[in-house]
């Protein structure tokens, strides 16, 4: 312990189980007082179990540390606010939200329903704006905080199976660096973490994308066979670095991590381009050769058309 | 050359204007039927006008083109079938879908209402959604398909002013990368375009998100907002490109189009990696991240002092 989260206040949802509960864990020990919020829902998002995010409250005052709990479901607005409330009330003041809370619903796109996608989208997507909503309000006030996200690299490279969720979760990774622009100059930092971890989230992936993936080899799941052995825990010492007045010009990243690594992600980087020297708009008979035998000569294509059979082989 | 996509029969959304319109009107002189989707909303998502998309319908067929015209907005899984349903029913098949539609409420985060996130949210990510799953399900029994959907540099850099638009149009690229990764083995392709062109969309970014973007300069600049090249129509003949044929193997990818320029974008992919054997403690973090991961690391809006 470094105490170097000491007097700070940090709300963390998706508290009560996983990569979340370790986030909560640690910021408790390394001196934050934590709000640990989880609705105890099931991976699916069904059900609630207030136990959940009791009990992880109970191991951080037990260990000599500060928390309290906080039921509330993300997805409301005004759930939003009541959880910034709730640090404010019971602590004094906010320095810090982790959006650690997330479902899922895998389904292949030609069977996702209305209600799969929406679900995914409101949890994820919009319940990190009724959050850092409110944070920004207060931390533009006070001038400082920080803000981290979850993203995934289901959304930044994309898993089969997971339209919704890739969506989601590539859009908190767009809304985080918007959420960057727009207030690290009160001295704010928004960052997004891309964990690899194996939690019930990712026991939960069902068998047909499972064996898709498998089918795919390496380019399918990315780290999907790296997964076993990788520890929810490890991902917690990253977030509280990010968290902490040592990490104050770290702003607008994406991080991937998982065991011992810790790694940038790109930004997004012209790697190919054609341009037409004659200016105005091109005419696609001049567009077409230089597209078809420079452009996109050699991509890489994530899942090459097979025969009806499905059985190997590349049509 | 007007034969690239012959025979073909397309859906565009937000084909009424900007680039949609510029999209729908190439796409039916290169050979396609083209369902002309746009319920004619103003900028933020108001209002609705009928001769918006009934106008484009009209260049086409005047210009001996086959179009028709829909005037549902893409926002729901019922509109999204009956758009599929009007391409089959009008022109017997469906090959293309190209979502161009969109709407902008932006406005700086901590002063953003719940309306104009979830209007924006819905509209592009939900009404992407509506079309991309009816399609899926035809283009996976005929077993051939091309979808391509339209993400922003908003949301791949992050403009400010538009953690709605830049949350949805992020999501429509992972939306892509994952059915690209779902529909390629039935010999379909999902790409997207993010566009920067001078549309009525850029013109309505709000004073106080435009001076931000002037101060940060050009690194802060995201290419969309102060480098806007040439015009709607510029993004055309690539987007059509990638509908044809010829661009068969193109499947999972991100194109930047601006004025006569085409860019393949990376995909994301670590740059720099801390390694250990075993966990990391947030001490050695301390120690050892400043002087690896954190050297030259670009801050997009570095703090200011109190006016």
């Amino acid at each position: 312990m470094t105490d170097i989260l000491k007097d700070k206040v940090a709300i963390v949802t998706g508290g009560g189980r996983g990569i979340g509960r370790c986030v909560a864990m640690l910021m408790a020990s390394e001196g934050a007082s934590v709000v640990v919020v989880d609705p105890g829902v099931n991976v699916d998002g069904t059900g609630s179990d207030q136990s959940v995010a009791d009990h992880v409250v109970r191991e951080i005052t037990q260990a000599g540390g500060r928390a309290v709990a906080s039921h509330e479901s993300v997805v409301t607005m005004e759930a939003g606010e009541r959880i910034i409330g709730t640090a404010v009330d019971t602590f004094g003041h906010l320095d810090i939200v982790a959006t650690c809370h997330g479902i899922l619903r895998d389904r292949m796109i030609f069977n996702m329903t209305e209600q799969e996608w929406d679900e995914v989208i409101l949890v994820h997507l919009k319940g990190n704006f009724t959050l850092v909503k409110h944070a920004c309000i207060l931390f533009r006030q006070q001038r400082s905080g920080r803000i981290i996200t979850f993203t995934s690299e289901s959304g930044l490279i994309g898993n089969s199976g997971q339209a919704n969720y890739g969506a989601a979760k590539s859009g908190i990774a767009g809304f985080t660096k918007v959420v960057a622009r727009d207030m690290g100059r009160y001295g704010v930092t928004a960052n997004s973490i891309a964990p690899r971890a194996f939690t019930r989230m990712v026991a939960d992936v069902p068998e047909e994308a499972g064996k898709l993936r498998a089918q795919r080899g390496i380019a399918g799941m990315p780290g999907g066979e790296q997964l076993v052995g990788a520890d929810p825990e490890d991902i917690a010492p990253f977030v509280v670095y990010l968290a902490s007045e040592y990490a104050a010009s770290v702003n607008g990243q994406t991080f991937l991590v998982y065991g011992g690594e810790v790694a940038i992600m790109s930004q997004p980087r012209p790697v190919r381009s054609i341009f037409n020297d004659d200016g105005g708009t091109w005419p696609v008979e001049k567009l077409a050769p230089l597209a078809r035998e420079y452009l996109t000569k050699d991509l890489s294509n994530p899942a090459p058309p097979q025969p009806p059979d499905g059985k190997g082989g590349r049509g | 050359m007007a034969g690239l996509v012959r025979d073909k029969v397309a859906i565009v959304t937000g084909a009424g204007r900007g680039i949609g319109r510029g999209v729908a009107l190439l796409m039916a002189a290169e050979g396609a039927s083209v369902v002309v989707v746009d319920p004619g909303v103003s900028m933020d998502g108001t209002g609705a006008d009928q001769s918006v998309a009934d106008e484009v319908v009209r260049e086409i067929t005047q210009a001996g083109g086959r179009a028709v015209a829909s005037h549902e907005s893409v926002a729901t899984m019922e509109a999204g079938e009956r758009i599929v349903g009007a391409a089959v029913d009008s022109f017997g098949r469906l090959d293309i879908v190209v979502t161009c539609h969109g709407i902008l409420r932006d406005r700086m985060v901590f002063n953003m209402t719940e309306q104009e996130w979830d209007d924006v949210i819905a509209v592009h990510l939900k009404g992407t959604f509506s079309l991309v799953k009816p399609a899926s399900v035809l283009f996976r029994q005929q077993r051939s398909g091309k979808m391509v959907t339209f993400s922003s540099t908003s949301g791949l850099y992050g403009n400010s002013g538009q953690a709605n638009y830049g949350a949805a149009k992020d999501g429509i690229a992972g939306l892509t990368r994952v059915v690209a990764r779902e529909m390629g083995k039935y010999g379909v392709t999902v790409n997207s375009v993010s566009p920067s062109a001078a549309t009525r969309m850029f013109v309505s970014i709000p004073g106080e998100a435009r001076a931000l973007r002037s101060e940060r300069g050009i690194m802060g600049a995201s290419g969309a907002s102060e480098g806007v090249r040439g015009g709607p129509e510029d993004v055309a003949p690539f987007t059509v490109w990638l509908t044809s044929d010829e661009a068969a193997h193109v499947n999972g990818h991100i194109f930047n189009v601006a004025g006569g320029m085409v860019a393949l974008l990376n995909d994301p992919e670590p740059v720099k990696t801390l390694h250990k054997e075993g966990r990391w403690t947030v001490e050695e973090l301390i120690r050892v991240f400043p002087a690896t991961l954190g050297v030259e690391l670009y801050n997009p809006a570095p703090p200011q002092a109190t006016a």
